[in-house]
């Protein structure tokens, strides 16, 4: 199994096989845990690292799971499908810089499993739009089913043992993709993050810490692991997602409302601009792509149409431009061949109409 | 030519200088740009790691005893060696998880087979809580069963 195969295989986030939902994107849980007895990666020796690479990969291949899934060893890809990884959010930047770090990924692409990243193992469960629950119940099962083949490392006080204190206790990580165009053409993002910052929750952009917000997509997730149960930092997350996602659709409504005609020629233009452009660069892209997420969910766009929105941002993304061309591409090369394949996906796309959400 | 300012998380060259004034002591963080990227330099929990690296002055040298891990190490890196340096660091950490973390003790789940301490000291309490019920209302077949399960959970709770 290769990149490749990950690229050609249809998934809920490309395809339409899960519920594909306006306002949150995706959910994502992410648990950290390592082996007992055995040095974190960054402090492991190279033989220790591939004693931990090799003792975690056969665990995950044992479990059904991952039964016909991918085995992905980072140092026997090449930099252009390291990057695609990263694009469709299967493994972090971190572990595509090394060469001692390896990924098992379910044959649906929904569970994702880094291996010597910063902890031992990064498990990750990932589901099209909002399922917090659904996701949190993969993710423990597939902790409990390795916590059964593998010996992991626990404190009674401490809980899960991490290499860096702002994992430590239930390694829990739960986030949510967010599509806030709303709160973002309103002014009032700004006042949104420092509310969910100031509740203890994390907002990154689309590619995780220290990445823009293009096309106004934002992930928010819990900071503190320690002290709250797993239930307590899901229902913390759950009740503030709701409530973006509340807000969201207000300020949409708003704005809707209250620029009429300016609302939807704003979406309209940027379907004409994406239709007929010869070149575009990834963020233009993405910010263009956001407008036509925001008309499918206002009703200006059928909303059968969403899916195809949420692949050309995967698809658009510069290592998926390349993949799909087949070869190594300059930064006007791959603008080029942005705009051929947004061009080819969007020419049957229909007029925009007014919003009905 | 001199000598460039080193990242307070790492060895690289530092190239963001936060300052921070706290009661009137100005605390300096450098960190590289990777560094600064990587825990957002906005991200509140970034500045109290920092904080802590900072603040936490000379410390005596402590080294795991398992995988030769250093306190000296962990002001470098911001990460722990192995899960045996929990237990060597444990105390220094304190104040940093405190503070990154706002509480001290785990309360979620445990890996198949493992009670963990604080679930097993609630269920202790209620065992309690029942017996003296029990007793009260002359229920000593009852009293009896639970008095066994308070002995049995006190053992589990001593110190191995």
């Amino acid at each position: 199994m290769s990149v490749e195969d990950i690229l050609a295989a249809e998934n809920e986030l490309t395809h339409l096989l899960g519920a594909q939902q306006a306002v949150v994107l995706s959910t994502r849980i992410r648990l950290a845990r390592n082996l007992d007895g055995l040095p974190f990666p960054g402090w492991a020796k190279v033989p220790q690292r591939k004693e931990i690479a090799d003792r975690c990969i056969t665990a995950l291949e044992g479990l059904a799971k991952f039964r016909r899934g991918h085995v992905l060893r980072m140092g026997e890809l090449d930099d252009r499908d390291r990057l695609v990884l990263v694009e469709r959010h299967l493994v972090s930047k971190e572990l595509a810089a090394g060469k001692s770090g390896a990924a098992v990924i379910s044959r649906d692409q929904t569970c994702s499993v880094m291996v010597n990243e910063e902890d031992h193992l990064r498990i990750q469960v990932v589901k099209a739009g909002w399922h917090l629950r659904g996701t949190w119940h993969i993710a423990e099962q597939l902790d409990d089913a390795l916590g059964g083949s593998l010996k992991l490392a626990f404190s009674d006080r401490l809980g899960y043992l991490t290499a860096c204190p702002t994992n430590v206790g239930t390694g829990l990580r739960a986030s949510a993709m967010v599509h806030l165009p709303g709160l973002c053409l309103a002014g009032h993002i700004e006042k949104v993050t420092r509310a969910l910052n100031q509740d203890g929750l994390a907002v990154r952009g689309w590619l995780g810490e220290g990445t823009e917000a293009a096309g106004n997509i934002f992930q928010i997730s819990n900071q503190q692991t320690l002290g709250l149960s797993e239930e307590a930092i899901l229902k913390h997350l759950g009740g503030w997602i709701k409530n973006v996602v509340e807000q969201e659709w207000n300020a949409r409504r708003k704005l809707a409302q209250e620029e009429g005609e300016k609302f939807v020629d704003r979406l309209a233009r940027s379907l004409g601009v994406l239709r007929s452009a010869r070149l575009l660069t990834s963020s233009e892209a993405m910010n263009m792509l956001s407008h036509l997420r925001l008309a499918c969910d206002m009703g200006c766009l059928p909303e059968a149409r969403r899916h195809l929105v949420d692949r050309l941002m995967i698809e658009g993304q510069p290592a998926h431009v390349q993949a799909r061309a087949g070869q190594e591409l300059d930064s006007d090369g791959r603008d080029c061949r942005r705009a051929a394949v947004v061009r080819e996906a969007l020419k049957n796309f229909p007029e925009l109409t007014a919003p009905t959400a | 030519m001199s000598q460039p300012i080193k990242c307070s998380l790492c060895e690289e060259a530092a190239t963001v200088h936060l300052s921070q004034v706290v009661h009137g002591k100005v605390t300096k963080v450098h960190l590289c740009e990777a560094c600064a990227q990587k825990g957002g330099a906005t991200d509140p929990a970034v500045f109290q790691l920092a904080d802590a690296l900072t603040a936490a002055a000379p410390a005596p040298a402590l080294t795991c005893p398992q995988c030769g891990f250093t306190d000296l190490d962990f002001r470098k890196r911001g990460r722990l060696g192995c899960p045996s340096c929990w237990e060597t660091f444990g105390d220094a950490l304190g104040g940093l998880l405190g503070k990154v973390q706002h509480e001290v003790a785990h309360v979620g789940r445990a890996p198949a087979g493992i009670v963990p301490a604080g679930q097993l000291r609630r269920r202790l309490e209620v065992a309690r809580q029942a017996m003296t019920k029990a007793i009260s209302v002359e229920d000593y077949e009852a009293a009896a069963r639970l008095r066994d399960e308070v002995a049995s959970l006190e053992q589990q709770l001593l110190p191995s």
